[in-house]
């Protein structure tokens, strides 16, 4: 066009030249990104400025929401009433119950080192957008480090856990939801107290159990549980129903699939636990035998919860 | 008196520069416009407006906005986006050198063939993001981010319609009568 500078003039590096260094600044970026995490600070700035606009972008759509729920007919709000009394119900007699066991484990714990294992204080948040990363499922929840979130906090909703804070901005968080690909969770069978880690799978409403044997006691429907062991789980937190075991003899280990407990993709309001992580001991050190993977511990028999 | 009023004043208006504040609006633009919250498939096939902006500038005002503007975008994207830093950034720079290297020949097509030179930058930069995922260990999102390019370069005429509006140049330099 003809407010072009005529090419003899000095226009800096040429554009292959440019190429070259803005490729290796990118690629460095990344391996200092995904090798070392060194970039956490500047991702932490950068989303402080980016915050705004990702809030002035998802304002319409929770406008639109809010609409729809004022507008919720009556009726469905008496059954949601209803069925909310009821449910209040079945969970007074389960709090009585929970009320008479936390008083027996506080008496246990009180002769064993002082800590809790168990959920106490949490935070409500509201999911303010999925993750707009379509290789991995994240949630944006609307509180962070101003909130009183850190990263690897658990976040559950009324029926378990929905996955982990794993990046932390100053007014917002992230999720990374049970599903996602190598996110992993140290679980125990409620019906027998069989150890396991489950593992997302990648796809939507699916969860491994990897690396157990083809003798292990798994049935279709056993529930998985937190195991506690991690430090980061509280442990009792529901995570998962038993929804495929398959054991064929040719291979090592059975494979067995489970269906998240919580509404992973559901719900609008999550609570992050944010319960200080218990102390635990240092691990004891094992030279060389970190690399195996979990085998079953030989089963105990523990009394229901 | 009337005569005044059939000489051709906003003539050459389109081809003003256009100035930094109706750069940067139209990225910021862009960038909301990116991140809306999309989800699902309609996440997967969403258009890159912003790669669309940045080539419109690039290849129609190179010497404003080039490959660290691209950059800086697409450090931006990957933050919005949650990704590995530095992918955007890399398939932005991509496409940004592909559109410098081309824009002469670009710019002698009409915007028909256009659109289809820059549904090949926009395919080259979402390669470049789906090969460094699936490196980095992502299972396959599925087919539906084949057509997050396409629509992008779709985009590509209503862009370069609304950014050569004469009023959005006229806003910086009024024309001495």
């Amino acid at each position: 066009m003809i407010h072009e500078p005529p090419p003899f003039f000095n226009r800096g590096p040429s554009p292959l030249a440019r190429l070259t260094f803005f490729a290796l600044a990118a690629i460095a970026t990344m391996i200092a990104d995904h090798r070392f995490g060194a970039l956490e600070a500047m991702r932490l700035s950068l989303s402080v400025l980016v915050a705004p606009v990702q809030q002035a972008a998802a304002a319409p759509a929770q406008m639109l929401s809010r609409l729809g729920d004022y507008f919720t007919s009556q009726d469905r709000l008496l059954k949601e009433n209803q069925e909310l009394k009821a449910k209040l119900l079945e969970y007074a007699a389960e709090a009585q119950r929970a009320k008479l066991l936390a008083g027996e484990q506080e008496y246990l714990l009180a002769m064993t080192p002082p800590r809790s294992r168990y959920a106490t204080d949490g935070v409500l948040v509201e999911v303010l957008s999925h993750g707009r990363n379509p290789f991995t499922r994240k949630l944006v929840l609307d509180k962070g480090l101003a909130g009183g979130i850190q990263t690897g906090m658990p976040v559950i909703d009324a029926e378990g856990v929905v996955g982990q804070v794993t990046a932390v901005g100053t007014f917002t968080s992230e999720a990374t939801l049970l599903t996602e690909k190598d996110q992993s969770v140290p679980v125990m069978l409620t019906r027998n107290g069989l150890r396991a880690i489950a593992v997302g799978s990648g796809k939507d409403g699916s969860i491994d159990v990897p690396f157990m044997p083809v003798s292990a006691d798994i049935q279709n429907g056993d529930l998985f549980v937190t195991s506690g062991i991690d430090g980061t789980y509280p442990a009792g937190l529901v995570v998962a129903k038993v929804t495929a075991v398959e054991k064929n003899a040719a291979y090592v280990f059975a494979k067995i699939t489970a269906r998240p407990a919580a509404g992973v993709d559901n719900h609008r309001f999550l609570r992050v636990l944010t319960a200080a992580k218990p102390a635990l001991p240092p691990p004891p050190a094992a030279p060389g035998d970190d690399k195996r993977p979990l085998r079953e511990k030989p089963a105990k028999t523990r009394a229901r919860p | 008196m009337r005569a005044a009023d059939l000489t051709p004043v906003a003539r050459d208006v389109m081809k003003l520069p256009a100035g930094p504040g109706l750069i940067a609006g139209s990225l910021l633009a862009a960038y909301l416009f990116n991140a809306l919250p999309w989800s699902g498939g309609l996440l997967l096939a969403r258009p890159d407006l912003v790669l669309v902006v940045l080539l419109f500038w690039a290849i129609h005002q190179p010497q404003s906005v080039g490959q660290g503007i691209a950059f800086l975008l697409g450090l931006a994207m990957d933050v919005n986006d949650s990704m590995l830093l530095g992918q955007h950034a890399l398939a932005y720079v991509f496409a940004t050198f592909g559109a410098q290297v081309l824009r002469v020949r670009i710019l002698a097509f009409p915007l028909g063939e256009q659109t289809l030179h820059v549904a090949g930058l926009t395919t080259g930069a979402a390669a470049v993001v789906l090969l460094l995922n699936l490196l980095l260990g992502s299972s396959f999102p599925g087919l539906a981010v084949a057509l997050s390019p396409l629509l992008a370069a779709a985009l590509w005429a209503p862009v370069s319609f609304i950014l050569f509006l004469p009023g959005l140049r006229r806003m910086r330099r009024e024309r001495p009568s």
